[in-house]
């Protein structure tokens, strides 16, 4: 899957660094103001401003879940660990806690700008596929009414297929889902005759 | 007494880029040679030269060698991105600062590097709002096969396209490679409106040969109907190219002639943006004898270096050759440099003057 970066839109963007007062702090913030973004840098954790930001690092180092305004893993933005012990006990803390990408410490010169890339990249995919994922779980879940629905039109003397072509005809003539054609189809059914909605 | 401060140079002056390096050493030259004949200015440069002679392999160890070695702490030097990532590391470990002081792809801003000369929103960018209007928005885009060619082409594309215009074609050759005749075939076969040139040194020669001579054959390849665009050519390349330069279309800050910036007469704008930033670390040196590091020395210290980005306002002009000069033939007003193009644009308009 090819997805080009987009550029231009990083300006006035607004980061947040969860950690104590630290060099890194300074370097990192160093680097963002130059990539053009806001910076603020707060401890011990975050409030409910955070969830304004466009973008958070995070301690690995010395984080817990209570630090974070949403559960673990639901960040509403691209979260970004800041790793100085790689023990596998904080690398698995900081993935529980939904990091799209991370940063060794200490932080220096550069690195920056292809973590917020890579960050935004990882977030905005898990992003279409969870969106994808729910769509396609309610679609399962709307089987039950799609068979009714076609039980319903094929009552008037149509065989299932013709029945079924005719609903998914419907869904395009309404340019609804064809799940979402069922429920009309269903809820009419209740109260009325069906043959109002041919 | 005047402050003797030693300064370190790092260019070739051989190897395939020498012209480059030899036109920004003749402005840093110029410069240090005007500073300490000012009885006014409170130091003198002493320069220290290494050469690393176009091996991308002497650059690292030359500039710790300088830094190391002699009391200097600022280095004037390299004409790559190559060569720059390069030295960035021993910059950081020996804490020294590179001034940087030739066009560039942007996407870096290291807490070790002061860039003097143009980046993308001072060069391609401006370059392409001059040319879609003009020309026409189909392009085929042309590169040396490494960092500059890939994102001067990269970024190229998506304004283009976000235009609405066209890529028609792009390829790339191997740095040195006079491999040139399939992209003419290609230029041949897509007629273009114009063709971005991010060749360097010999392609980039042997491409202008050969695209002359295919403009000679068909007039759809004149360069008033599909000029070459450059964001890198300067004079300093104009003696090694002659004849086949003509018509090409290049941005940069200065050209020979213009007396707006920085003020004198210079033979490129390789050497004009050299000059700038010895003349620049002169003052802020005056100003901050005690500063500890880059960071100290720019902050609230004024002039052209923006102190978040250490990149620098400059003109921006667009320039065609004709009869061997370049011409200039749109002023774009001073820019400031972005090299994330994460600042607001700023407003060209006002400043547009257009020279007939």
């Amino acid at each position: 899957m090819k997805r080009p970066l987009r550029i231009h839109n990083l300006g006035g963007a607004k980061a947040f660094i969860l950690h104590r007062p630290h060099p890194t702090v300074q370097a990192l913030t160093r680097q963002l103001t130059a990539i053009g973004l806001t910076v603020e840098q707060v401890w011990p954790s975050l409030d409910a401003a955070a969830l304004g930001a466009d973008f958070v690092f995070f301690d690995a180092d010395m984080g817990h879940d209570e630090q974070f305004p949403w559960s673990p893993g639901a960040s509403p933005m691209p979260m970004i660990a800041l790793i100085g012990s790689e023990a596998p006990g904080r690398i698995e803390w900081s993935l529980e806690a939904g990091a799209h990408a991370q940063m060794l410490k200490p932080v220096g010169d550069n690195g920056a700008y292809a973590t917020l890339l890579v960050a935004r990249a990882a977030f905005d995919a898990q992003a279409a596929l969870s969106d994808e994922i729910a769509g396609l779980r309610r679609r399962l879940g709307e089987r039950q009414t799609v068979i009714r629905a076609v039980t319903l039109l094929a009552a008037r003397g149509e065989t299932e297929a013709e029945a079924y072509d005719r609903l998914r005809q419907m869904a395009m003539a309404w340019r609804i889902t064809l799940e979402d054609a069922a429920a009309r189809v269903v809820a009419a059914g209740k109260d009325t005759n069906v043959s109002r909605l041919g | 007494m005047k402050r003797r401060v030693e300064l370190g140079l790092l260019y070739s002056r051989s190897g395939s880029y020498s012209l480059i390096g030899q036109a920004c050493r003749t402005g840093a030259l110029a410069a240090i040679a005007q500073i300490n004949a000012d009885p006014d200015n409170a130091l003198t440069f002493l320069p220290v030269e290494r050469d690393p002679a176009g091996n991308i392999d002497h650059y690292a160890p030359l500039c710790a060698e300088i830094l190391r070695e002699t009391t200097a702490q600022h280095v004037i030097g390299c004409v790559t991105s190559w060569s720059r990532k390069e030295v960035i590391p021993v910059l950081e470990k020996l804490g020294g600062t590179l001034w940087y002081t030739v066009p560039y792809e942007g996407f870096e801003a290291s807490d070790h590097v002061v860039y003097t000369h143009a980046c993308p929103n001072q060069h391609l960018l401006p370059l392409l709002d001059w040319a879609m209007p003009h020309h026409g928005k189909r392009a085929y885009l042309t590169g040396s096969n490494y960092i500059w060619g890939w994102e001067m082409n990269r970024l190229a594309r998506d304004i283009v396209q976000t235009a609405g215009g066209q890529i028609l074609g792009e390829r790339y050759l191997p740095i040195g490679s006079t491999d040139v005749a399939r992209m003419i075939e290609e230029i041949r076969a897509c007629r273009p409106d114009f063709i971005v040139n991010s060749l360097i040194g010999p392609s980039s020669y042997e491409f202008m040969s050969a695209y002359r001579a295919l403009g000679g054959q068909d007039t759809a390849f004149h360069p008033a109907r599909c000029p070459v665009l450059s964001c890198n050519l300067t004079e300093a390349e104009l003696p090694a190219l002659g004849d086949r330069a003509e018509g090409l279309i290049a941005a940069g800050p200065y050209f020979c002639g213009q007396q707006s910036w920085p003020g004198g007469s210079f033979g490129s704008s390789h050497e004009a943006a050299t000059f700038v930033a010895v003349r620049e670390l002169a003052r802020l040196l005056s100003a901050k004898p005690q500063a500890k590091g880059l960071s100290d020395l720019l902050a609230g210290a004024g002039g052209v270096i923006d102190p978040d980005t250490h990149h620098t306002r400059l003109p921006v002009l667009i320039a065609r050759v004709e009869q061997g000069a370049f011409r200039v033939i749109q002023h774009r007003g001073e820019i400031a440099g972005d090299p994330y193009l994460s600042r607001n644009r700023e407003p060209a308009a006002p400043h547009l003057r257009v020279v007939s």
